[in-house]
């Protein structure tokens, strides 16, 4: 053929690696692109073995994918999300890239010459820039993952989130006989607040307020913001009383120490409700929440900055304001 | 466009199958060295927009594995091949080619069956036809959690007919039954039919 002169430079200059061994696994060729790569000569090492070449393949796995395509004559292939690499090879992307070798997607083919002798071809190509965006994407979903359960402003987890949770830690407790209680809570005269102090003042408040309330938690407690200027927090194995001695340190946290900003000094305190769950079924978490809530009408009513606990004779307030 | 086929390019296309299949289980036999019994595939033109519901039932509530790889020969002939199976099917025939579980991810061991099958099948089926084929690395569709019909759907949707043929792999000691459909787009249909003409008029 008039073209074979073309075969040689572009093999060469071919920016994928072409490696091909004979059936006993013997080096027969290696391109420039390999030979550069691996700082390895062809002159030096054709006709050894492949896997004396490159003491770090995995061999067994290697074996067999040359042994299915001598014997098939059909491709076999690898994927570097499967297999990161075959050969270790450096990647020329050492400043941008995270990865230490090149990841590489893999073709074996068989080939055969003029006298019948049978060969495979290993098509080694970069894969690297698809392996960086592939991490870029992992971590971007982690952190979308993250911002999608967070309250923007307050950094406590969002309602939606922390209703998610509620309800699973419910379902857990009931599975496994353990106490569980929940506090809401509001801070007092918050409307009041943002009128006084402008609404940046109102926030400060709130991202000062979570930021104390954090400070008393534990780690398996979930807390969130429900609404504008109220919280809650899903109290895992403990009962009541518990609750009650939790909710009691947070309201002094608060009320103790005023909010400073601007320079002025905004007294604030917070009005607690807190429930113990004792309902069975599948909407327990809805009921719990409800008498939380019970719980915080009544300590608002009974004058603010305090904590009030939900007891039984009130379901019937409840269902009557709900049929009213 | 028609993509019908007549009775005899039906007929033609049908043995084609059967003796790329007989190759196909020829080679796997030695391969794996043991017994391959491959009965004669089922062979059925849908169109691709009937695919997902043919499968629904089958494939719906059981852990399913769906594999693409496409192909590409002379004379326009070019599609994609879908092998779809049952997981558990998959782990007999890992055994088989030497898999444990800790040398490969699963990911791995599925497209290296799915790649086996398709393409000692098709390389018989282009033999016959004085073709050959090159293919694109396999890619796992769907597996586990994701809904098949679901995933096949988006594919088919690209693609105006579907070869289904229904592979039962018969080993030894075990069976393993699998799906293949060749996924083909118009104009290639029609190049099909211009090669399978090609053959009948040589008889």
């Amino acid at each position: 053929m008039s073209e074979d002169w073309l075969t040689g430079p572009v093999l060469e200059q071919l920016n994928s690696g072409v490696l091909v061994v004979d059936e006993q696994f013997q080096l027969v060729y290696l391109n420039s692109f390999l030979q550069r790569h691996s700082c390895v000569q062809l002159s030096e090492v054709k006709g050894k073995s492949l896997f004396q070449v490159f003491n770090d393949l995995p061999e067994a796995w290697l074996r067999r994918k040359f042994a299915s395509v001598l014997e098939l004559q059909s491709p076999s292939f690898s994927s570097w999300e499967q297999r990161q690499y075959i050969i270790k090879l450096p990647h020329l992307r050492p400043a941008t890239s995270s990865s230490q070798y090149m990841a590489q997607n893999c073709t074996m083919l068989p080939l055969k010459d003029p006298g019948g002798r049978l060969y495979v071809c290993l098509l080694i190509e970069d894969a690297t820039d698809a392996f960086v965006y592939q991490q870029h994407l992992q971590s971007t979903l982690q952190k979308l993952e993250l911002s999608n359960r967070i309250d923007g402003l307050t950094q406590a987890l969002n309602r939606r989130y922390w209703e998610e949770q509620l309800k699973l830690e419910v379902q857990r407790a009931q599975r496994y006989k353990q106490p569980l209680s929940l506090l809401l809570f509001d801070l007092d005269k918050f409307k009041q607040l943002n009128d006084q102090y402008g609404h940046l003042g109102g926030d400060s408040v709130l991202i000062e307020l979570t930021a104390r309330v954090r400070a008393l938690l534990r780690d398996t407690d979930w807390f969130g913001r429900y609404g504008g200027e109220e919280f809650g927090i899903v109290l895992t194995n403990t009962g009541l009383a518990g609750a009650i001695e939790v909710a009691e340190r947070i309201r002094l946290a608060v009320s103790n120490t005023a909010v400073t900003f601007h320079e002025q000094s905004i007294p604030t305190s917070v009005s607690i409700g807190a429930a113990q769950l004792y309902i069975e079924g599948d909407r327990a978490h809805e009921v719990l929440i409800g008498q939380a809530d019970i719980a915080l009408y009544n300590a608002k009513r009974e004058g603010r900055n305090r904590v009030v606990a939900f007891s039984e004779g009130e379901t019937e307030f409840l269902l009557r304001t709900q049929q009213a | 466009m028609s993509t019908a086929f007549s009775e005899e390019q039906r007929d033609c296309l049908q043995e084609l199958i059967n003796v790329a299949m007989g190759l196909a289980s020829d080679k796997l036999a030695r391969f794996l060295n043991t017994f391959v019994h491959l009965q004669v595939p089922a062979i059925e033109l849908v169109n691709s927009v009937q695919i997902p519901a043919q499968f629904e039932a089958r494939y719906s509530h059981t852990e399913a594995a769906l594999i693409s790889q496409g192909f590409l020969g002379n004379d326009g002939l070019r599609g994609e091949a879908i092998v779809l199976y049952q997981l558990d099917n998959a782990h007999r025939i890992a055994a088989l080619l030497g898999y444990d579980t800790d040398s490969a991810s699963e990911l791995e061991m599925l497209t290296d069956i799915s790649s086996i099958l398709t393409t000692t099948f098709l390389n018989g089926l282009a033999d016959q036809i004085d073709n050959s084929l090159s293919y694109s690395a396999p890619r796992v569709l769907s597996s586990r959690q994701n809904n098949v019909p679901e995933a096949l759907q988006e594919t088919a949707v690209h693609w105006e007919l579907a070869l289904k043929v229904d592979i039962s792999y018969q080993l030894v000691d075990h069976s393993f039954n699998c799906d293949m459909l060749l996924l083909i787009p118009g104009e290639a249909v029609l190049n099909i039919q211009q090669i399978l003409d090609r053959i009948l008029e040589e008889y």
